[in-house]
């Protein structure tokens, strides 16, 4: 999403030397490359030669970019053996303690880059790396993890101020490239901005004599056309506001998460690169699909696939295949959700080298289609494996959300005491990384598995889901939203204070928001057990016909999910 | 608690050690420390410690009619003959917050915080923590106004970091301030900032205590003597005189008499409700702060920015004055052109940038226009951007809470009205980044023109030139076609202008909307001053919801008719000696009530 590459236009200018630098720039470049295709280990080797070369010729400048570039690869791959191939040339590396983990030395190696590139006032790559120390930030809890336990776990956090701070820094660059582009722009750069105004300024003269009522054609051009910003710059400052976005979706401000994305395709769509683009496109869409269900977001979906046709068509095919993922799972269609899963873990060990996340995601996929087959034993298999994966590679953030998929497996099969501390483990990594949504998606999960231990819990549960309900409410989706509803109801239904008599219209109402969102979400399952519930409801208060109507509602939903039909989906024929 | 400190000794003893200029007509005990705040005929407050040691004296320069404590002891509300409620730290004096609330005079202030029995709260009381803290640095303060003299900015600095003290009600306890006025009107709000209700005892219809008669009377010509609310928040006293009229469909209102009456309200709704209310109030009244920073940010850069351009206007006005004298036909920007294209240089622009500006004037218009457009450009990142994020995240949290349709549907936190709110708060987001990005092209073409007209005025003076910083023609060209007699900076920062946008970027917004974008694709033809202010109105309308429900919610209860006033001295404000006091009784059930004694002296 965000790599240190975009500050690197201006390299020639601001090494201020012309021709000598250009073999430790191909260099850095050639490193790039490399990363881009996966190959973190040549990648270092090449960057390693471009710290020396640079050294050798005292190119200050290309030896900070060098670092952050190397910076990028560690964040990237997080490579253990870096240390043992940059160790004998670089000093800020040599200097390091060799027992630092990877999170550390990308750390500090961070911090290095920054300093360096303030103090040689290089403005693009001081913005970059005020944006690689904002998604260290994010991702990183200050001291390692290792010491995991119940009593180091409150002093392990991540600091979301940091973030926003750094994201701000990056934001200054737009003030600060004022007086320098004046003399970077090349001579012409503007002329086809310029020459696609003049055929309709043809037949006036170029500047109209009666100033007073210049046409304005030519006044609102300025807004968007003539902005003489540099791209680079633009790219950065876009960069930012991907990053915000990505930021609030894990801290779980929907609202906000939404509004960064917009402004991003608002104001920087001219000069995004192409696969940036197509990332905050794929936000929006999986934003609507969670949010307004998957007909808009499937509507998106074929806008963007036409828009980013050529480009990157990864990305666009990634949110395909997890949309129809998400909904072949709600529409209980676990033959097709299979098939799709299966084409994401082709995605994921592609040609150009192992996607790490894809390769988590693709395998939490599995074990969620697995558990949606009711075949828990091979899903906790997986997911076990996941897990140990995720450790191996300090995947902190992903963890949690393993953890939370084997309690939710463990709550499925029936042994609620058994899914509790995993429950709970996935709540205090939450908590560390300041998850806020999984947290009370990990709470509600919580609730239900003491619900699930009887009547008596029921007033915890309840208490447990009031805490989350803001949250989920304000930051959740449809079905998070509909099964917080359900849980509530059934919270209520099973406390055995509560007379459905007095105060039937407390659950109903519940039950009625949570179903009209799970028809918009097709959710088959969850739908039925809301009608169910309804029913069930109904036929206490005596009102038969409105009973009758709600079973009709669960049998037409349980049909739904036995026999799933995509032969005459209009959604699926659409691709 | 409330007494009123009416005892005759204790401005007699003071004036003996210390005299007043006046006579002390209130005086109330801080709750928590020795304080005595008083107030003396001729408008000042002062507040002494228990030894007449004097802290700090004010005087607001309206006439102060009441005065009460916040329960912690740490400011002091003053209602003044306005109308106006303003809080005072107790520190030094300074005003925090003032709020017009009334259109009279307020004579009377209750602040009360919920009671410590808290009874069964695990089952009402939802854990909710304000978020905010923890993932924003501290909200941004009102941008300063440049040239403002020392001795203010001390006192704005102060008094800010006690504002924002006051917003942050995370951790205090609900408390409400109600107050009376004259005409009868009570307001209620929440930690004394944030209004939540107001009601006129005059509207309330008093049903007869007979039972034969079933015409309900009113209470007309009101005005409020004192109010209470119980420790419970339950119910509200209320002492007021006025007359209790018939009201009958056919004849005309039959006055009964003038007189002292007691009103019993039902508040119950600030205790059943109070965490609602409370998280309500904390984000609504952070949201109001944070607007305030951003319209003072707004009129503190159009302020800059018009200063500056004047400058501009002004040093480059004699251009077109030479150009008619040289009995020239043509425009400023055609004689720049053609210096450009080094096709001939009229003695116009000869006398002008030699003569009439020179190295010097192009020099301080450039530090001039630069340093201004680098002071906004900061403004907006430090000021502007940060709180309308903050706005943006608050109101995503009260989003949240609005759709918890059982606990807050009854506070009237309306969903739809906040979706809108939340909406305009990404709008206000996007024409930030346009006008950042505007000022930014902007600042950059003038100190490039100002570079050409250095180098040319060196050509002109046949001077050397090579020390100057280069310059791109083609960014003159631009400057002269759009930018030499047009000002987008300013228009953007204007309520009436329209900005028109081109077609590209229409139809990007239009395409936006099927990937969720705003529905309302015409907002990028607004400008930025104008965005702001349809966000601050839809804000008014979000809030005004729950302020009419809750006021809506507060009941007619009892009333009781204490003792006849002579009707000419209605008019008069007069001073009837009175308090009102509840204790709580504990009855066998264990359960807390309260009972209201009222105390009155009759002294006429």
């Amino acid at each position: 999403m965000t790599n240190g590459a975009e500050g690197f236009d201006s390299v020639p200018s601001s090494s201020g030397s012309n021709g000598s630098g250009r073999y430790e720039i191909g260099l850095i470049y050639l490193g790039m490359m490399h990363l881009h295709f996966g190959h973190p280990k040549q990648a270092l080797q090449v960057l390693t030669e471009a710290v020396r070369f640079s050294q050798q010729q005292s190119n200050e400048s290309c030896l900070a970019y060098t670092l952050a570039a190397i910076c990028n690869v560690l964040s990237e791959f997080g490579c253990s053996s870096s240390a043992g191939v940059l160790g004998t040339s670089f000093s800020p590396i040599t200097s390091m303690d060799t027992s630092l983990s990877v999170g550390q030395q990308l750390f500090v190696l961070l911090r290095e880059s920054l300093k360096r590139a303030e103090s040689l006032k290089l403005k693009r790559l001081v913005a970059s790396n005020h944006l690689a120390l904002a998604k260290f930030d994010l991702l990183h809890a200050q001291r390692s993890l290792l010491s995991f336990g119940p009593k180091a776990s409150m002093k392990l956090r991540t600091f979301p101020i940091n973030v926003c701070k750094e994201l701000r820094l990056c934001s200054n660059l737009i003030s600060e490239f004022g007086y320098e582009s004046s003399t970077m722009t090349t001579d012409g750069a503007f002329s086809t901005t310029w020459l696609n105004n003049l055929p309709k300024s043809m037949d006036s003269p170029l500047l109209p004599q009666e100033n007073g009522h210049r046409n304005n054609c030519d006044a609102h051009r300025f807004f968007t056309q003539l902005s003489t910003v540099p791209k680079s710059v633009l790219q950065l400052l876009g960069s930012s506001y991907i990053m915000r976005s990505t930021a609030w979706e894990m801290y779980g401000s929907a609202p906000l998460a939404r509004i960064n994305s917009l402004v991003y395709t608002t104001c920087f769509a001219d000069a995004s690169s192409s696969s940036d683009a197509a990332s905050v496109h794929a936000k929006l869409i999986q934003h609507l699909a969670v949010f307004r269900g998957y007909k808009e977001a499937f509507v998106a979906l074929k806008v963007a696939e036409e828009k980013f046709l050529t480009v990157s068509k990864s990305v666009i095919l990634l949110v395909k295949l997890q949309l129809l993922h998400e909904r072949a799972l709600h529409r209980g269609n676990l033959k097709l959700a299979q098939q799709v899963c299966d084409e994401l873990g082709v995605l994921a060990s592609s040609v150009s080298g192992v996607d790490k996340d894809l390769k988590t995601e693709a395998s939490l996929r599995h074990a969620r289609t697995l558990l949606a087959a009711n075949q828990f034993s091979q899903a906790a298999a997986v997911a076990h494996s996941l897990f140990c994966m995720c450790y191996k590679f300090n995947m902190q953030v992903q963890n949690a959300t393993v953890l939370l998929l084997l309690a939710e497996i463990h709550k499925k099969s029936g042994n609620a005491v058994l899914g509790l501390p995993y429950a709970l483990a996935s709540l205090s990594f939450c908590q560390s990384f300041n998850l806020d949504l999984l947290k009370a998606s990990a709470t509600l999960t919580l609730a239900e598995l003491w619900l699930s231990l009887g009547s008596n819990h029921a007033k915890r549960a309840l208490t447990l889901i009031h805490g989350a309900l803001p949250m989920i409410l304000g930051h959740g989706g449809l079905e998070l939203q509909a099964r917080a509803q359900i849980t509530e109801a059934k919270c209520y239904l099973s406390d055995p204070s509560y007379s459905v008599f007095k105060d039937s219209e407390v659950v109903l109402d519940l039950l009625r928001q949570a179903s009209d969102e799970l028809q918009v979400l097709e959710y088959h399952e969850l739908a039925a057990e809301a009608f169910y519930l309804m029913a069930h409801v109904f036929d206490k208060l005596g009102q038969l016909e409105r009973r009758e109507e709600a079973a009709a509602s669960f049998k037409e939903h349980m049909m739904a999910l036995e026999n799933p039909q995509d032969e005459d989906d209009p959604l699926l024929n659409m691709f | 608690m409330e007494t009123d400190e009416t005892d005759h000794v204790l401005p007699f003893q003071l004036q003996f050690d210390k005299p007043v200029a006046s006579q002390v007509k209130i005086a109330e005990w801080n709750p928590e420390k020795d304080l005595l705040a008083m107030v003396t005929e001729d408008s000042k407050i002062l507040l002494h410690r228990f030894n007449w040691q004097r802290l700090w004296t004010i005087s607001p320069g309206r006439n102060i009619t009441s005065l009460c404590w916040r329960p912690d002891g740490k400011a002091i509300a003053v209602g003044l003959e306005d109308g106006t409620i303003s809080l005072h730290d107790v520190e030094n004096g300074k005003l925090l917050r003032s709020l017009k609330s009334h259109t009279v005079a307020v004579v009377c202030l209750n602040w009360e915080e919920e009671g410590q029995l808290i009874r069964d709260d695990s089952k009402t009381s939802s854990s909710y923590e304000d978020r905010t803290s923890r993932f924003f640095p501290p909200a941004p303060r009102v941008p300063r106004m440049p040239g403002v003299v020392s001795g203010d900015t001390s006192f704005m600095e102060d008094s800010e970091d006690s504002y924002g003290e006051l917003s942050n009600s995370s951790y205090q306890r609900f408390n409400i301030l109600c107050s009376g006025d004259k005409d009868g009107s009570i307001c209620f709000s929440i930690f004394g900032i944030f209004p939540i209700g107001k009601i006129n005892i005059n509207r309330f219809s008093v049903p007869t205590p007979f039972m034969d008669k079933q015409t309900p009377r009113q209470i007309s010509n009101s005005s409020i003597y004192k109010v209470s609310l119980s420790k419970d928040l339950c119910r509200l006293i209320v002492m007021c005189s006025g007359e209790l009229n018939e009201n009958t469909e056919s004849r005309e209102s039959q006055m009964v008499g003038q007189g002292m009456h007691s009103l019993v309200l039902d508040t119950s709704i600030f205790s059943k409700r109070k965490s609602e209310l409370h998280q309500l109030a904390q984000q609504a009244s952070n949201i109001e702060d944070l607007t305030e920073v951003i319209r003072a940010s707004l009129s503190v850069m159009c302020k800059q920015w018009s200063d500056a351009m004047r400058t501009f206007l002004e040093k480059f006005d004699s251009l077109s004055t030479l150009i008619i004298d040289h009995a020239l036909d043509s425009s400023p920007q055609e004689e720049f052109l053609s210096l450009l294209g080094g096709a001939r240089t009229s003695s116009a622009v000869h006398q002008f940038l030699v003569n009439s500006l020179g190295e010097v004037g192009v020099k301080r218009v450039l530090k001039v226009i630069c340093g201004t457009a680098k002071e906004l450009q900061r403004i907006v990142l430090d000021h502007l951007q940060p709180a309308a994020e903050i706005i943006g995240f608050r109101m995503g949290e009260l989003r949240g809470l609005s759709r918890w349709r059982a606990r807050y549907h009854g506070i009237g936190l309306d969903e739809m009205l906040i979706n809108n709110a939340t909406e305009k708060c990404g709008m206000i987001l996007v024409q930030i980044e346009r006008f950042m990005r505007v000022l930014s092209t902007v600042e950059q073409q003038f100190s490039n023109f100002f570079n050409w007209l250095l180098k040319c005025i060196k050509l002109l003076m046949q001077e050397p030139s090579d020390q100057l910083l280069p310059y791109n023609s083609e960014l003159v060209v631009i400057f002269l076609k759009f930018l030499y007699d047009q000002d987008p900076v300013k228009q953007l920062l204007e309520v009436d202008h329209d900005i028109e946008v081109d077609l590209e970027t229409m139809q990007r917004v239009k395409e936006l909307v099927q990937f969720g974008g705003f529905s309302d694709c015409e907002y990028l033809q607004r400008t930025l001053a104008k965005e702001f202010q349809q966000m601050e109105d839809s804000f008014k309308e979000a809030f005004l919801m729950p302020f009419t429900t809750v006021s809506r919610k507060m009941l007619y209860e009892d009333l009781l008719a204490l003792f006849p006033l002579p009707s000419s001295s209605a008019s008069v404000s007069m001073a009837i000696p009175m308090s009102i006091s509840s204790y709580e009784v504990h009855f066998h059930q264990c359960m807390g009530n309260f009972l209201h004694l009222c105390s009155i002296e009759p002294s006429n």
